[in-house]
């Protein structure tokens, strides 16, 4: 563990340097979820004027309840988006020959997965939560029914979130064609795991789709916990999918990097680029 | 326990992709070996050369013994510790230095390089600042060390690369090219430094396409050729296996039928290979070619039957004739000399 965390701080500090050393992409971490939450909102707003719409989808009956719930489908995307970038840079290492220093240490592969996303999640998240926390904060738009239902709606986003992350890293580390998952992850996932609309809006196909995503059960806790005031006895069906979910994630993070692992071994592969 | 790394029959064979997935396999010849049966002991305190031309199969056996390949068949064992079950232990006491400046990350600085290897290498922290210090300083970085490696030159990045592989105080460090593309002065402090390090009880095995680097530090050599080993030996036992390869050429003053019979007679006698030609200025020219050097002979001969000498070159057999001779085959596994 002691060697795994020393393993994170050595990762966050290169992505750091790699990534987020520079003042334009500080500032780009809190502009892109803006316009991105903007856009959104205002793609959104000819839809509240739907006859009958207050009736099935009550917080679209108030532009501020609307804007909350979309702020916290944005934000919660981008915990989730930044590990697909986080992924893919990752997959760059193979390109600049360094992914085989990674595996010539005896550092563990799973910790560095995880390291990898750790590192991204805190560089690509901790302005625009500041920025978030602030204002939900300011605009009273945070309704909880108990004080450490803020930590279960943290735990929810960003447990889920790194699990997920280090899934992608195990993904893309042994693979040359990783521009397949910003295809993949990101409209893709914007709609089917309910950053725009609410979940029960969608079709049933859709809707089993989203629930496979952890960021679609994230999302579910994150609204209803801050939100919606609900308890935690209210929450505890996404949160067991959520567990369930990280679970399954995990146990494949670690199959798919002892697999992909004795490929490489197997194939020379991993000093292809 | 003898501190080594042991191989025994390593076999290296790459899986073939070369159809589509969808197609029937059919009949295709079976992959050839990258490393064909090698049997190896790289001691510990001492720098072990591993030789062949290109494909020989050189870098794959080090990609082997550094865990990042995995043998098909055979076996191999760092200190008693077995290579595939003992993976992440061995890591703990190998490293590698590959030519080339890829090795290292250029947006960090060279401390930052260091102690990024360093964490994941789990260096005590207690000792890892004042390894990064004493590592930039033999590598001679110490003035660049808080400079981004994107600015640094080829030389100072495989420099760098090369404190890289020593953070984790190796027992055993792998070279493969690790002079490739530099400059004399750099390389000429390299093998300094590799020297040092075997005297300091590290096991060394060094690939090099610059044989003169092989013959000043490597203690033995081996010879590998299509993934099998050749031969075996100290730089001159390899360099004497190389038969008629002292290369002989005397030029005279002038023409002479005795002097002409008397080098013809040496030739026979000693079966070396004689060629006569003229050289520019239309004087008699002979090229003697044995596995001894015939220079004293030769001159003694011709100056008894008359002839002056106005020309006397003398060409030993080199380790990189031996490499080419033994890699062409002229050599078969029956040849290993020690």
């Amino acid at each position: 563990m002691r060697h795994a965390l020393r393993v994170i701080a050595a990762e966050a500090l290169k992505q750091h340097r790699r990534s987020f050393g520079r003042p334009l992409v500080v500032a780009s971490m809190l502009l892109w979820p803006v316009l991105q939450l903007a856009a959104t909102y205002y793609t959104m707003l000819p839809v509240l004027d739907t006859p009958g719409i207050a009736s099935r989808w009550p917080d679209a009956a108030q532009p501020a309840r609307l804007l909350a719930f979309l702020a916290a489908g944005a934000f919660a995307y981008l915990f989730y988006f930044s590990l697909v970038q986080s992924a893919w840079h990752f997959s760059f290492e193979r390109i600049s020959g360094t992914i085989e220093l990674l595996f010539l240490s005896p550092a563990s592969r799973l910790a560095l997965v995880f390291a990898n996303g750790t590192g991204a999640l805190v560089q690509n998240t901790w302005l625009a939560g500041c920025f978030a926390v602030a204002a939900a904060s300011a605009g009273g738009a945070l309704h909880v029914a108990h004080p450490g239902m803020y930590a279960v709606a943290a735990l929810a986003l960003v447990v889920p979130a790194i699990v997920w992350g280090a899934f992608l890293n195990s993904l893309l580390v042994f693979s040359r064609d990783s521009a397949f998952l910003y295809t993949l992850l990101d409209d893709p996932l914007w709609f089917v795991s309910g950053v725009r609309l609410p979940l029960f809006a969608m079709p049933l196909a859709i809707k089993a789709v989203g629930l496979a995503f952890p960021l679609t059960s994230s999302l579910i806790v994150l609204r209803g916990a801050l939100l919606d005031a609900q308890p935690l006895s209210a929450l505890l069906e996404p949160l067991a999918l959520l567990t369930g979910l990280c679970a399954l994630l995990f146990a494949a993070t670690a199959a798919l990097l002892r697999l992909g692992e004795a490929r490489a071994q197997r194939t020379g592969s991993m000093q292809l680029y | 326990m003898t501190r080594a790394i042991v191989t025994h029959d390593l076999v290296k064979v790459y899986p073939r992709r070369d159809r589509p997935w969808w197609r029937p396999a059919g009949k295709r010849p079976p992959a050839a070996p990258a490393v064909d049966g090698l049997s190896l002991t790289i001691p510990a305190g001492q720098v072990t050369g591993l030789l062949g031309l290109n494909g020989a199969g050189k870098t794959t056996t080090i990609r082997m013994l550094s865990t990042l390949l995995r043998p098909t068949t055979g076996s191999a064992t760092v200190d008693g510790l077995d290579l595939v079950r003992d993976a992440r232990e061995i890591r703990r006491r190998i490293n590698m230095i590959a030519g080339g400046e890829r090795m290292v990350y250029a947006r960090l600085t060279a401390r930052e390089n260091l102690w990024y290897f360093g964490q994941l290498y789990d260096v005590p922290r207690a000792r890892l600042t004042a390894r990064i210090d004493e590592l930039l300083a033999l590598v001679g970085l110490s003035h660049a060390a808080d400079q981004r490696v994107e600015q640094f030159s080829k030389g100072m990045r495989q420099r760098l690369s090369i404190a890289r592989g020593l953070i984790n105080e190796p027992s055993y460090l792998l070279l493969d090219e690790p002079t490739l593309g530099l400059d004399a002065p750099i390389a000429r402090d390299l093998r300094a430094v590799v020297a040092e390090l075997a005297r300091g009880g590290v096991g060394v095995l060094l690939t090099s396409h610059y044989l003169a680097e092989v013959e000043q530090l490597c203690a033995e050599v081996h010879v590998i050729a299509a993934g099998r080993l050749v031969a075996r030996g100290t730089p001159a036992e390899l360099t004497a296996l190389t038969e008629r390869q002292h290369t002989v050429e005397i030029t005279l003053a002038a023409a002479g039928a005795s002097a002409d019979q008397a080098v013809q007679a040496l030739a026979a006698r000693t079966g070396a290979q004689v060629t006569a030609d003229t050289d520019e200025q239309l004087r008699p020219r002979y090229v003697l070619r044995h596995r001894h050097d015939l220079a004293g002979d030769l001159a003694t001969t011709v100056v008894a039957a008359g002839g002056a000498i106005v020309r006397l070159e003398v060409t030993p057999p080199t380790l990189e004739d031996a490499i080419l001779a033994l890699a062409d085959g002229a050599r078969q596994p029956e040849a290993v000399a020690a």
